[in-house]
């Protein structure tokens, strides 16, 4: 009973350790790249097929093959969309989150050789094509989204230096208040630039500013550029300064924060848009048969 | 060093109440404790906090004096640095003291108590990139709901609010159906490019595949390879995918491999119908016996390797009502109720060429196109009437007129015979010299008619239709209802009717060539070339062309539709040639059916 016992502990034991170990394995890498071998196997029949099967009058979504083709990416492409409902739930199996997620972005990669050689490469300005360019479009975002979740984290790590968000932004209230307090002295031209730079909202320039770091109507570098010199203006460009290193920090912050977030505002609506899309490509193709 | 420290408070009404005292000293606590320089009632805030202390280089040195930390321009530190002609501000608790130099060079502090920080989480959204785009969800309803308005629910409604129309031929009529150019797969074929708005003429139903019906409705005169059941029957059997792929699609209404569709793909861009390729063919027609046990059809599938021997039509008896077809492996004898020997005509040195040398509308030795000519489709040739192509040479003048000759009419026995028996209609001459008597008109009289039996005629008929008379140079003599008849003369207009034979392509060759009509003594010779002719220059589609060898496809000479037709690559549609509707009966060639009525 005792053997039994501390052999259902030891199991227990390794079934824990097994765990714990691929708790910090990528879900690039869970378990040594199956999926990535699934994708590959499933690419690899395809464009064997695609080869040797005498498709008449010509290859294309239309033959027996090519319907084939079609059920399997559409079955894919539903199916991979069920990761944002998938993530959403908490539970417990043998289909993991991050199991689900590495089969999401691998067999998601395989869907370019499937959904390419069920178009038997016609492609034209209409509903199929549309369907078509979407889910390369959902496709090369969601590559996007993996190297930039493999690559950005440390650099927006490197660019808090010890601070939080929440201290950035503190940081940058309490300068503003010495700022306001500073510019007393000011002329009426020269105050007004203070409260412009004060006023702006921090998060100005949009997501076009953020993702490219470029904020051209910033008005705290505008009041620094036209601040007189002067004994008064002497501490205000100080604290001004020290503003504009402030904000080049939240604003780092917030482009590493853009340039990865970015991918998902393309991927999830065209994702939604190429369900639409297939839905119409379907039922076109049948009404229209 | 002095330090102005001022503490700005609110009271309960709002009003601000600032209290400014000056400490001549070059350190400061902070904290909670009552002895501290700045004293501060906040719990949050250690009894003694921070100590302030002045350095040489005129800098504030602040540091923790216990081990929690304090906030330093918006950082937690437990020591750092303010210099006080930038400012500096320390946070402790609620409290926000702020270090600048005055102009007199003391330090100021200013106390104020930091309003609550609410809405601090709200500020910390706008890091994320949502704060600056719409919403993933708004933007999907909107795309979501773009395509499926435009490419999927208004085309659906208008294309079943329509109010259907017959289809034109001429495909001039504009398509009702809204935004449905988006679900073209591709551009239409060459010969339906009018088609192209109007989706609807062929896709006539909802979820309905084209119908042969609908292709028919315009494409009447199409004709059918063979009766459908036949089709079926000799079609190869389908490979797995496509078998149950028809299954799914036959059961669904889609008419099955042999409808129009399954071989005129549309939609696979602007352009022809390609000619049905050997392998096509070769489907069928490799083992077609195997699977038509009963077929008249030999196998083929490739022409220099395996073709049938060519089945020509002809008349194989004199008179007979239609013609056989019979492979010229087993020398055909054609009965075409004709006397010609080819070789006579075609000697150059012959009695026939210096006739014809001697006659200005000849002016040389007899060739082939001086009696054939061919047809405007360059395929078969015209009739060769006697009037145009023989009686250069065999006259059938029968005396002199003021104008010229006159003639025997050619073609109709009664004809003849009437021409034969006005010759003898003028007054007779007397047998023997008879006297004239009073009152009686003379048979010598200008007003005197012979109305007797033309027996004369009657003589001259006979003569001409016996052995040795006019008519049978040419002519097989034979009685019919006990009178003196010529034989019908039957030949087919066409002798390949199930393929096609362009003479213009071959225009290069000489006719003898290929016809043997120059050593051919007898009419009854079939002067088709054979297959084995043929193929000295034809091979089938896999050949490797030479100077000589002219790989071919069935369709050079086979069409499927229609059999005597053939595919070509320009021209008026429809591109394949619709055959002459069979004759029948004496109808079959002019000249037979004239005679065929002749009852003199």
């Amino acid at each position: 009973m005792a053997a039994k016992a501390s052999g259902v502990a030891k199991n227990r034991f390794k079934q824990d350790e097994t765990r714990r170990d691929s708790d910090h394995v990528s879900f690039l890498k869970h378990r040594g790249f199956r999926w990535l071998w699934i994708a590959l196997a499933l690419s690899g029949t395809s464009i064997a097929g695609y080869m040797l099967i005498d498709q008449q009058p010509r290859p294309n979504g239309g033959t027996w093959y090519g319907y084939t083709l079609g059920t399997i990416g559409l079955g894919l492409i539903i199916w991979l969309s069920l990761l944002g409902v998938r993530k959403r739930r908490i539970n417990p199996g043998a289909w993991s989150l991050k199991a689900w997620t590495s089969a999401h972005v691998y067999l998601g990669l395989s869907l370019v050789v499937v959904g390419t050689l069920h178009t038997g490469f016609q492609i034209g300005w209409n509903v199929h094509t549309l369907a078509y360019v979407l889910m390369l479009l959902v496709i090369a975002t969601g590559v996007y989204g993996v190297i930039v979740y493999a690559t950005l984290p440390a650099s927006l790590s490197a660019n808090r230096k010890e601070m939080t968000r929440a201290q950035m932004l503190d940081a940058l209230t309490a300068i503003d208040r010495q700022l306001e307090s500073a510019a007393q002295p000011l002329s009426r031209a020269e105050a007004d630039l203070v409260i412009a730079a004060l006023e702006q909202d921090t998060f100005h320039g949009g997501a076009l500013g953020r993702l490219t770091g470029s904020y051209p109507r910033c008005a705290t570098a505008r009041a620094l550029r036209s601040m007189a010199q002067g004994a008064a203006e002497e501490r205000v460009i100080a604290l001004l300064e020290r503003r504009r290193d402030q904000l080049a920090q939240i604003r780092g912050a917030l482009r590493i924060r853009a340039l990865l977030e970015v991918w998902l505002f393309i991927h999830i609506p065209l994702t939604i848009a190429l369900i639409a899309a297939l839905t119409a490509h379907v039922i076109s193709v049948f009404y229209y048969w | 060093m002095a330090f102005l420290i001022r503490t700005i408070d609110f009271t309960a009404a709002g009003r601000e109440i600032i209290r400014d005292r000056v400490v001549e000293q070059e350190t400061l606590t902070i904290g909670r404790a009552a002895e501290c320089d700045i004293h501060l009632p906040d719990l949050a805030v250690e009894q003694r906090h921070v100590r302030v202390e002045l350095a040489a280089d005129g800098t504030l040195a602040a540091m923790a004096l216990g081990t929690l930390g304090f906030g330093l321009d918006g950082r937690s530190v437990t020591q750092g640095t303010i210099d006080p002609r930038t400012g500096g501000e320390i946070a402790l608790g609620a409290a926000r003291l702020a270090f600048a130099r005055e102009a007199d060079g003391a330090t100021s502090i200013t106390i104020r108590q930091a309003v609550a920080d609410e809405g601090k989480g709200d500020a910390l959204r706008g890091f994320a990139l949502a704060s600056a785009l719409p919403s993933k969800r708004a933007m999907s309803w909107v795309f979501a709901t773009a395509i499926l308005l435009l490419l999927l629910a208004i085309p659906v409604a208008s294309h079943l609010m329509r109010t259907p129309v017959k289809n034109d031929p001429k495909g001039e009529t504009p398509g009702q159906v809204v935004l449905d150019a988006a679900w073209t797969s591709g551009d239409l074929s060459l010969k339906h490019q009018s088609l192209q708005d109007n989706c609807e003429s062929c896709h006539v139903a909802a979820f309905e595949s084209v119908q042969d019906e609908t292709c028919v409705s315009c494409h009447e005169e199409t004709g059918n390879h063979a009766k459908m059941p036949r089709l079926a029957a000799g079609m190869p059997p389908l490979s797995p995918g496509d078998a149950l792929q028809w299954q799914i699609a036959q059961g669904f209404g889609k008419e099955g491999p042999l409808g129009c569709v399954s071989c005129h793909a549309e939609h696979e861009g602007p352009v022809r119908q390609k000619p049905a390729s050997e392998a096509f063919c070769a489907d069928c027609h490799d083992t077609l016996d195997t699977r038509l046990t009963d077929t008249a059809l030999g196998n083929a599938h490739d022409f220099g390797k395996e073709h049938p021997q060519f089945r020509p039509a002809y008349f194989a008896s004199f008179g007979a009502a239609k013609p056989v077809r019979a492979s010229l492996d087993t020398k055909p004898v054609e009965r075409s109720g004709l006397i010609f020997p080819h070789d006579v005509h075609m000697n150059a040195r012959g009695g026939a060429a210096r006739m014809a040398v001697s006659l200005s509308q000849y002016g040389a030795p007899l060739e082939c196109k001086d009696c054939h000519a061919l047809t405007p489709d360059k395929v078969g040739f015209k009739e060769v009437k006697m009037e145009d192509s023989c009686e250069g040479c065999h006259s059938l003048v029968s005396g002199r007129t003021i104008s010229g000759f006159s003639k025997l009419r050619h073609g109709d026995v009664q004809d003849l015979a009437a021409d034969l028996s006005r010759i003898s209609s003028g007054p007779r001459p007397a047998l023997a010299p008879r006297r004239a008597r009073p009152g009686q008109i003379g048979s010598a009289s200008p007003y005197r008619a012979d109305f007797g039996r033309p027996v004369r005629a009657y003589i001259g008929l006979s003569n001409a239709l016996s052995p040795g008379g006019i008519c049978t140079e040419c002519h097989l003599p034979t009685r019919s209802k006990g009178q003196a008849d010529l034989m019908p003369v039957n030949l087919p207009d066409r002798f390949l009717t199930r393929s096609f034979f362009d003479h213009e392509a071959h225009k290069k060759e000489k006719c003898t060539d290929c016809h043997a009509a120059d050593t051919s003594k007898v009419a009854t010779d079939l002067l088709i070339p054979d297959l084995k002719s043929c193929r000295d220059c034809h091979l089938g589609a896999t050949a490797v062309k030479t100077k000589k060898i002219v790989p071919s496809e069935c369709a050079m000479c086979h069409a499927y539709h229609v059999p005597a037709g053939q595919w070509s690559p320009k021209g008026n549609a429809p591109h394949y040639k619709p055959a002459l509707p069979p004759k029948s009966g004496p109808d079959k060639t002019t000249v037979a059916a004239i005679f065929g009525r002749a009852k003199p």
